[in-house]
């Protein structure tokens, strides 16, 4: 802001932007939110036009899972708000701080059904953690502090302010205070250890279930040295991938729908769950009442609520995992126990040697992983592609590798990827799509474009809607309703209308020299993988069925 | 078909008198499974607390609902009014 300008509510927002250090936000302007893209001229705060403000809201969740930051979107009124509305829905479900401003219609307009007037206060009570709706400007500064401090603490959340076009013109004065503390907070009990101690000690087969909330505590270093110093073997959600160390001989991988043969049958077998960060989602857990069926449990969360909500919990531990997981972190002697489950994942190794000509996905998705440079960020949309990386990629940090768990967002990907890229320039973003997802997002092409965002994006084409495909096939006698896109526009002429480098291959023999080309290019890059239209995802835990029911072939 | 039966619990919600805290409420009270048979609320304006009573039914846990709603940032306390409340279902009595 010069001197020379009095503040406004929009130049306001921009310095206590700024105050909580963030410099990117993500955005589309429009009529009501005029006065902040204004007072946006004079901002230090780098502004990235989207093309969609659904691809706005997910470049800020990619923003802010990559780099452990708040991720922040900006919409005008009425449509520009509700696109943001799937983005706070991915936000909420997976616990990703974000913060949302809407433009509203001036306050003497609100309620008279004014042009792009919406009520996004109400719509999104369902989709925030919190929200806010300003009417004086002189509320504007605390209720930003505010919306910071909520979205950050506890499990963390998006919030939406919402702030009428004549707030944002009005004059105001910063008293540059920060939010007072949250004074409703829940209250949690200090952590009572001596049930989950008798518990551990007693376990002759624990197995250590590992969820998002451990990378959102910031406790992959003492859940790595629980898993090493306890010898228990460990299994891992969609969202916790990364999480735990890889080369550890007792990680048996991805556990639930779509998760490996071996940690599905050890956790069936387990006597003791020890749930870190996790939720018992029903993609864990199949049927619900066989899930673990003789184990107690042991649950750390930071969410009361989490507790009880779907399995009942021994020994519940409520706060900081940081602080607690060491309490219990001591040797075990579970030797017996171990020798079973690596032995059961040596039986249960994936394989790769796929006969035929045709490309093999995972073979694929194996191989990008092992060439990617160290800490490469990758994203993934949603299907059949996403379990296949979850499946067949290792990822060393949960920041590196961001899906959309809960809410399974098609369109997720390339915005994520380009939030992603611009959180961390300094890394290799690679976009992992499928033929019906990425065209969910596909404006976002522009937005690569725009900034000339090196992204790397292997899109896996089997010219369907594969996973739903897959389901047809299983589950309802093949009858194959809108799911086939033989009809899909040529990718890569598409990515090259918008400046981006582009090859398709068809062949294995193809593969290598492909995804070498690919990350040795350095600005964006689209790999069109055709694979095999019928190619089915492996294992798969039919609907309705416990875990150690899983599906290996059709 | 759901043939468990439905209980009948009163709340008595504590909560600063904030933009939209009731309809917060009922909606999550809705959509975490409860049906609202009734509510009365009224607000101190000395302190600006709201108390708010509200009478539900469900087959699931009231803890359930209770953990939802004291994750409100408004709210200060939830508690059930166990004088009112009619269990058809002793088992689910703890809360």
């Amino acid at each position: 802001m010069t001197d020379s300008k009095p503040l406004t509510g929009g130049g306001l927002l921009f310095n206590v932007l700024e105050q909580h250090g963030v410099h990117h936000i993500f955005g589309y302007p429009g009529g009501a939110i005029m006065p902040i893209y204004d007072a946006l001229y004079d901002s230090n705060v780098k502004h990235f036009l989207c093309r969609h403000e659904q691809g706005a809201a997910f470049s800020a969740v990619g923003y802010a899972r990559a780099s452990g930051k708040i991720g922040v979107c900006m919409a005008t009124s009425g449509p520009g708000a509700t696109n943001l509305i799937t983005g706070l829905a991915d936000a909420l479900a997976d616990s990703i701080p974000l913060i949302a401003i809407t433009g509203q219609v001036p306050t003497a307009a609100m309620g008279s059904d004014a042009f792009q007037e919406t009520d996004i206060f109400g719509l999104s009570l369902a989709c925030t953690k919190h929200s806010f709706q300003v009417h004086h400007v002189d509320e504007l500064e605390d209720v930003l502090h505010q919306a910071f401090e909520i979205a950050l603490e506890g499990r963390q959340g998006p919030v939406l302010v919402d702030i009428p076009k004549d707030v944002q013109m009005a004059t105001v004065v910063q008293n540059f205070k920060s939010a007072a503390p949250l004074k409703n907070k829940v209250k949690l009990p200090l952590a009572d250890i001596t049930k989950a101690l008798d518990l551990l000690t007693h376990a002759k087969q624990p197995i250590l279930y590992v969820g998002g909330g451990v990378g959102m505590a910031n406790a992959i270093d003492e859940v790595r040295t629980f898993a090493k110093t306890t010898g228990i073997p460990s299994v891992s959600t969609l969202k916790g991938l990364g999480a735990l160390d890889n080369t550890n001989a007792n990680y048996i991988g991805m556990l639930g729908m779509h998760g490996t043969k071996a940690a599905n049958l050890a956790v069936h077998d387990c006597d003791l769950l020890i749930a870190v960060g996790a939720r018992f989602d029903d993609r864990v857990t199949g049927k619900l009442d066989q899930f673990a069926p003789d184990a107690k449990v042991i649950h750390f969360d930071i969410d009361t609520a989490e507790i009880n909500k779907r399995r009942k919990t021994d020994a519940p531990i409520l706060g900081d995992l940081k602080a607690n997981l060491p309490l219990l972190t001591m040797p075990l002697n579970i030797e017996v126990w171990q020798t079973k489950v690596q032995e059961m994942k040596a039986n249960c190794a994936w394989r790769y040697d796929h006969p035929g000509e045709s490309i093999f996905a995972p073979a694929v998705l194996k191989e990008v992983s092992d060439l990617m440079p160290k800490n490469t960020c990758v994203t993934t949309d949603v299907g059949q592609h996403q379990m296949w990386a979850a499946q067949h990629m290792t990822f060393d940090d949960p920041c590196n590798f961001l899906t959309s768990g809960s809410m399974g967002t098609m369109g997720f990907g390339l915005p994520a990827a380009i939030g992603a890229q611009i959180s961390r320039p300094h890394d290799t973003v690679i976009a992992v799509s499928g033929d019906g997802s990425i065209m969910m997002n596909v404006q976002e092409l522009a937005t690569i474009k725009r900034y000339q965002i090196p992204v790397k994006i292997v899109l896996i084409d089997n010219a369907k809607l594969g996973m739903v495909r897959q389901w047809q096939d299983l589950f309802f006698d093949g009858r194959l309703s809108e799911t086939d896109l033989a009809d899909n526009p040529d990718f890569c002429m598409l990515a090259r209308a918008f400046d981006i480098k582009a090859k398709q291959i068809t062949k294995k023999n193809e593969v290598t020299a492909a995804i070498n080309e690919m990350l040795d290019h350095n600005g964006p890059y689209l790999l069109q993988v055709k694979i095999d239209a019928c190619e089915n995802v492996w294992p798969l835990v039919p609907p309705n069925s416990a875990n150690n029911e899983m599906m290996e072939s059709a | 078909m759901n043939t468990l039966p439905f209980n009948k619990y009163t709340l008595i919600i504590m909560t600063d008198d904030k933009q939209v805290v009731l309809e917060r409420i009922l909606q999550v009270t809705r959509y975490r499974g409860f049906l609202i048979d009734g509510i009365t609320a009224s607000v101190n304006n000395a302190n600006n607390i709201a108390t708010i009573e509200l009478l539900v039914s469900s087959d699931r846990p009231i803890t359930l609902l209770i953990d939802q709603i004291n994750k409100l940032v408004d709210i200060k306390s939830v508690k059930v009014d166990n004088k009112t409340s009619q269990l058809s279902n002793k088992k689910e009595c703890s809360a």
